[in-house]
C-alpha cells in the first residue's frame, strides 16, 4: 500500500527536476562556453593591461623623445648625441605601435583612470609617485632645467634623468609582461625591458665618465 | 459476516483508495511542479531584472555628448594672423608652430592652440573670473599629456573644450561631460595628424617670423 502509489509517481517527478535541472546546466554551460570564447577572440578590455600600458607607455616614451631631441640641440658630443638618436627614434616608432593597436582594438587613447590604474590596486602605490605619475617621469621643473642648460651640464642632467626614465620603463615593461594578454603587448614589453635595461648600463658609464 | 466483507467490501474499498492516492499523488507532482516552474521562472526573472537594471542605471546615469558640436575647418600653414570662425577655434588655418601641451595662466594665441588640435590634443578653456577652487580642479582633472587648459575671454559658458572639428560648451569644472568629452577626442579618430607631437613647440609666445 505504501509503495505502490509513491513507486510509479517518484521517479516521474525526479525526472522533471532531472529535465530542469540538464536544461538550466546546458544553458549555463553555453554560456559561459561563448563568454569563455568572446573573451579569448575578442580585444582587450578598457580596463586591463593590454591598453593602460599601450597608453601609459605612449606618454612615457613621448618624454623621453623629448629629452632626446632637447639633448642633441645642447651637446656636440657624438657618442651622447648618437644614443640620444637611438632612443628617439625607436621609442617614437613604438609609441607609434601602441597607437595603432588602440586604433585597432576600437578603444581610445585616453583612459577612464589614474595612469598605472592597470596595474592593480596592489601595484599601483609601488608603480605611482605620490604626484600620480608614472615612475621615471621627469618633472615639468626638472625637464625645465634640461631645456636652459647647455654642454656637459645638459649632458649629465640628460643621463640622470634618462637612467630613472628608463629603470621607470623596465618596471612598467615587467608589469605588463606579467599581466598583459595579448602577443604583441607582451612581445614589445619583453623588448623594451631588455632594451631598456642594457642601455642603463651604458648610460651610467657615460654619466661616470662626466664625473 | 465480517469476514465475507472484509473480503469483497475491501477489495472495493481498496480500489477506491488506491486510485484516491494515485490522484492525491498526481496533484503532489503536478503542484511539485508547478512550483518548480515558478521558482526557476522567478530566478530568471530576478537575475534579469538586476541585469537590466543595472545596465539601464548605467546607460541613463551616463553623461550624454548630445550637446557637442561639430564644424568643418581647413588646415593651412600660415605665418600671418589667422580669423576664426568658432569662439574658442576648433580648428582652420594655423601658425607653423604648435603650442606645448600644459597648463597655462594666461590666454594662449589661437593660431598655435589650434596647430595642437590638430596633433590631437584637447583645449580646455574656462572664462578669466572662474573660482581659483575650479581651476584647480581643471588641472587635477585632464591628462598630463595632449591636453592644453587656459583661461579665455568671452566664452559662451564658464568653461568649454575643444577638440579638432568639434566643441562642448560646460557648465564649469564639474561638469562631468567634460571627462567623457576628453576620452572621446583626446588624440581621437577627428585627429588630422595622429602621432604629431604636443611639446618641442611653442611655450605660448607667437613666433616673430617674417614670411
Amino acid at each position: 500500500m505504501s509503495g505502490s502509489p509513491a513507486g510509479p509517481t517518484a521517479p516521474s517527478v525526479s525526472r522533471t527536476t532531472l529535465v530542469v535541472v540538464a536544461v538550466i546546466a546546458a544553458l549555463v554551460g553555453a554560456l559561459s562556453g561563448s563568454w569563455f570564447m568572446h573573451t579569448r577572440n575578442s580585444p582587450p578590455s578598457d580596463f586591463g593591461a593590454d591598453a593602460g600600458f599601450s597608453r601609459d607607455m605612449q606618454a612615457h616614451h613621448a618624454q623621453a623623445v623629448e629629452m632626446a631631441l632637447l639633448v642633441r640641440e645642447r651637446s656636440d658630443d657624438e657618442e651622447l648625441r648618437t644614443v640620444a638618436y637611438d632612443i628617439l627614434t625607436s621609442q617614437q616608432q613604438q609609441a607609434g605601435q601602441m597607437y595603432g593597436w588602440l586604433v585597432q582594438w576600437g578603444l581610445p587613447q585616453t583612459g577612464s583612470g589614474e595612469p598605472m590604474a592597470w596595474v592593480g590596486e596592489d601595484h599601483a602605490k609601488a608603480h605611482t609617485r605620490p604626484d600620480g605619475t608614472m615612475p621615471g617621469m621627469a618633472s615639468r621643473a626638472l625637464l625645465d632645467e634640461l631645456r636652459a642648460a647647455d654642454g656637459l651640464a645638459a649632458e649629465r642632467l640628460f643621463l640622470t634623468l634618462m637612467i630613472a626614465h628608463h629603470e621607470g620603463g623596465v618596471a612598467m615593461a615587467d608589469a605588463a609582461l606579467a599581466q598583459a594578454r595579448t602577443t604583441e603587448v607582451r612581445t614589445l614589453a619583453a623588448a623594451i625591458s631588455s632594451a631598456q635595461a642594457s642601455e642603463i648600463t651604458l648610460l651610467q658609464r657615460m654619466l661616470d665618465e662626466r664625473g | 459476516m465480517s469476514a465475507s466483507s472484509k473480503g469483497k467490501g475491501g477489495a472495493r474499498a481498496g480500489r477506491a483508495k488506491v486510485d484516491e492516492l494515485r490522484q492525491a499523488q498526481q496533484a503532489k507532482e503536478r503542484r511539485s511542479r508547478l512550483i518548480l516552474i515558478g521558482a526557476v521562472t522567478t530566478v530568471v526573472a530576478l537575475i534579469a531584472g538586476v541585469v537590466g537594471f543595472t545596465v539601464w542605471r548605467d546607460v541613463s546615469t551616463r553623461p550624454s555628448l548630445d550637446a557637442v558640436k561639430k564644424f568643418d575647418v581647413t588646415r593651412e600653414h600660415t605665418t600671418e594672423p589667422a580669423t576664426y570662425e568658432q569662439s574658442p577655434p576648433v580648428g582652420g588655418d594655423h601658425h607653423p608652430a604648435w603650442l606645448n601641451c600644459g597648463v597655462y595662466p594666461q590666454p594662449v594665441p589661437d593660431e598655435l592652440a589650434v596647430h595642437s588640435l590638430e596633433h590631437g590634443a584637447v583645449w580646455v578653456t574656462y572664462r578669466p573670473d572662474l573660482p581659483a577652487d575650479q581651476v584647480t580642479a581643471l588641472e587635477d582633472a585632464i591628462p598630463d599629456t595632449y591636453m592644453v587648459l587656459s583661461p579665455r575671454e568671452g566664452l559662451p559658458s564658464p568653461v568649454v573644450a575643444s577638440a579638432w572639428g568639434t566643441q562642448i560648451e560646460l557648465t564649469g569644472a564639474d561638469d562631468p561631460r567634460l571627462e567623457v568629452f576628453i576620452k572621446e577626442f583626446r588624440q581621437g579618430p577627428n585627429t588630422p595628424e595622429p602621432g604629431a607631437a604636443c611639446t618641442g613647440g611653442s611655450d605660448g609666445e607667437l613666433p616673430t617670423t617674417t614670411g
